[in-house]
């Protein structure tokens, strides 16, 4: 564990070395400044009759925010392992005195301090709403927080898939398909009777997660346990398929 | 410093470290030679802890790769084949990075540093990204890399792949400096570096070690079949004839007609040059040249590992 500052420290620069890191935060601006403005032009029309807070309808309340934070985290995921298996600097790493928890804890915490320094911008928006109204900043916070914790679980999934291969392409495709079924799972809730199906595709639905409750500022424990226990289970298959080099 | 009892790992099917032991003393350099494929990295990667064997036990300073092995990894410095590095960092912040990992405390890690940079002469490049040093630059800073931490024991995996003939020297040199402070493992399939540079040989081929000698004794064994090789003006037939029935001449070897070189193996411990002289000079052939074949290195290994290959097939 006293190794994990500078693996850490390591990591998060190792974002700005490439271009990537730019790329990804000036498309990420980009394409939430355009969601929160199309948001901004539909609730300040008179003829839209649904009734909510921008910042509600900003954090899960469109598809984009599902799609933009799979593709976010496919990238900023991919090379994480996949690069240091291709390159052979993961037999360099992993002869040094660390244990694989370290490598694979320094990799996860690395990509969400990058992740939420993505969304750290946003925070312009909430204050450029709070010029002109009376924002209720409790939806505000619990959007927040729903987006990092269902960022975590992402990222955790997205590390896996790179520790899958050593091809960061491969990775990003197959963490972006999971991420997305993982958040679209709750749709089949439409599709199926019985009140232990629909329960078993209500807890998981994350749309739900995000429409009814972070977005409403309603902080339920049910998704925040989910998510916290689907990162650590993640997590440790990581750590499994790193440790698996010493058994083939 | 390094011993190894016994060590064995399979791939599935395939066994690529077939039961092999053996000892490295404090301030050794043993050179690993062997073709490619014969088993060199795997050991190494057992003995820095990156897989673990098979069968078998090893320890490095005392500590067990199974259960001390964050032990056995502080203690080595391990530079892989081909020198995998971060492209995209700088040396000084590779190196810092790297030193920090290894548990230099900060105060001593600038000192460390430069101290590291000097002696394989890289202070000069210390600002630059890695991605854009040559390949000789690369290499230094891999096993700047591997030293930063003063570690016991080095392990150098083909350390002169890859490497211009000047290059190659100069880290050669850089080894044999080393080998005063430290015990190095240096892997190869470049003959000519074990006899410059080790104290003690293993030749490894399919996974089994077969020889372990320093360079002079391994020469010193096969030489004692002894080969002498001459060049005559002559009738060709006649002279392999003649050569033949001389006492002490187990075989010879003759090459063109007129002038013809022949390669005599003479019997152990027998010197017959000057009965040969005579004879030639009886016969009225003219001797243009007679010499004590060198064995080198080189053919003791072609030798071993071909031999080898033909019985294992």
């Amino acid at each position: 564990m006293t190794k994990i500052p500078p693996l850490l420290a390591k990591e998060i620069r190792s974002y700005f070395y490439s271009p990537i890191a730019y790329v990804v935060l000036v498309a990420f601006l980009l394409f939430n400044g355009f969601v929160f403005f199309i948001l901004m032009t539909a609730l300040n029309d008179p003829r839209m009759l649904r009734e909510g807070s921008a910042m509600q309808f900003f954090f899960g309340g469109t598809i984009f925010f599902y799609i933009v934070l799979s593709i976010v985290v496919s990238v900023i995921t991919m090379r994480l392992i996949a690069e240091e298996r291709k390159s052979g600097t993961i037999e360099v790493l992993m002869t040094s005195p660390i244990t694989d928890g370290d490598l694979v804890v320094s990799k996860f915490l690395g990509a969400l301090a990058f992740y939420v320094f993505l969304w750290l911008p946003t925070l312009a928006y909430v204050a450029l709403l709070g010029r002109y109204a009376e924002i209720d900043l409790g939806p505000v916070w619990a959007g927040y927080l729903g987006t990092v914790l269902f960022g975590a679980m992402c990222i955790a999934l997205g590390l896996l898939c790179s520790a899958l291969t050593r091809n960061q392409i491969i990775a990003a495709i197959s963490s972006f398909v999971l991420i997305t079924v993982i958040w679209s799972v709750g749709i089949f809730r439409t599709f199926v009777s019985g009140p232990l199906a629909q329960g078993v595709f209500g807890y998981v639905s994350i749309l739900d997660h995000f429409y009814e409750g972070f977005g409403r500022g309603i902080v339920d424990t049910r998704p925040v346990v989910y998510y916290a226990s689907a990162t650590v289970l993640f997590l440790f298959l990581t750590v499994k398929v790193v440790e698996s080099r010493k058994w083939r | 410093m390094i011993d190894v009892r016994h060590l064995t790992k399979r791939y599935g099917d395939t066994l690529a470290v077939d039961d092999i032991s053996f000892q490295v003393g404090k301030g050794e350099i043993l050179g690993f030679l062997g073709p490619n494929g014969a088993g060199k990295t795997t050991t190494m990667r057992i003995l820095t802890c990156f897989m673990p064997p098979t069968a078998g036990a090893a320890s490095v300073a005392g500590f067990d790769i199974f259960r001390q092995s964050l032990d056995v990894r502080r203690v080595i410095g391990y530079l892989p084949e081909n020198v995998p590095l971060y492209a995209d960092m700088r040396v000084g912040e590779f190196l810092e990075f790297r030193a920090h990992l290894k548990g230099i405390p900060r105060r001593r890690r600038a000192g460390r540093m430069r101290e590291v940079m000097e002696m394989v002469g890289i202070a000069d490049v210390r600002g630059r990204i890695i991605g854009h040093l040559s390949k000789g630059y690369r290499q230094r800073v891999g096993i700047a890399e591997a030293l930063i931490h003063d570690p016991a024991v080095l392990i150098l995996d083909e350390p002169t792949l890859g490497l211009d003939p000047n290059q190659i020297r100069q880290v050669r040199g850089l080894i044999k400096d080393l080998g005063r402070n430290y015990t190095i493992l240096l892997s190869t399939h470049i003959l000519p570096e074990v006899e410059a540079v080790c104290g003690r040989v293993i030749i490894i081929d399919h996974g089994r070690i077969v020889a372990m000698d320093t360079p002079a004794g391994l020469s010193q064994h096969l030489r004692g079949e002894g080969r002498l090789s001459l060049e005559a003006r002559g009738p060709g037939a006649e002279i392999q004839a003649a050569l033949e029935r001389m006492d002490g001449v187990r075989a010879v070897r003759r090459r063109g007609n007129g002038v013809s070189t022949f390669s005599v193996e003479v019997e152990a411990g027998r010197d017959i040059r000057e009965e040969i002289f005579g004879m030639m000079a009886a016969r009225g052939w003219a001797l243009r040249e007679m010499r004590t074949e060198t064995v080198s290195l080189e053919d003791i290994f072609v030798h071993i590992t071909t031999r080898e290959g033909e019985t294992g097939e």
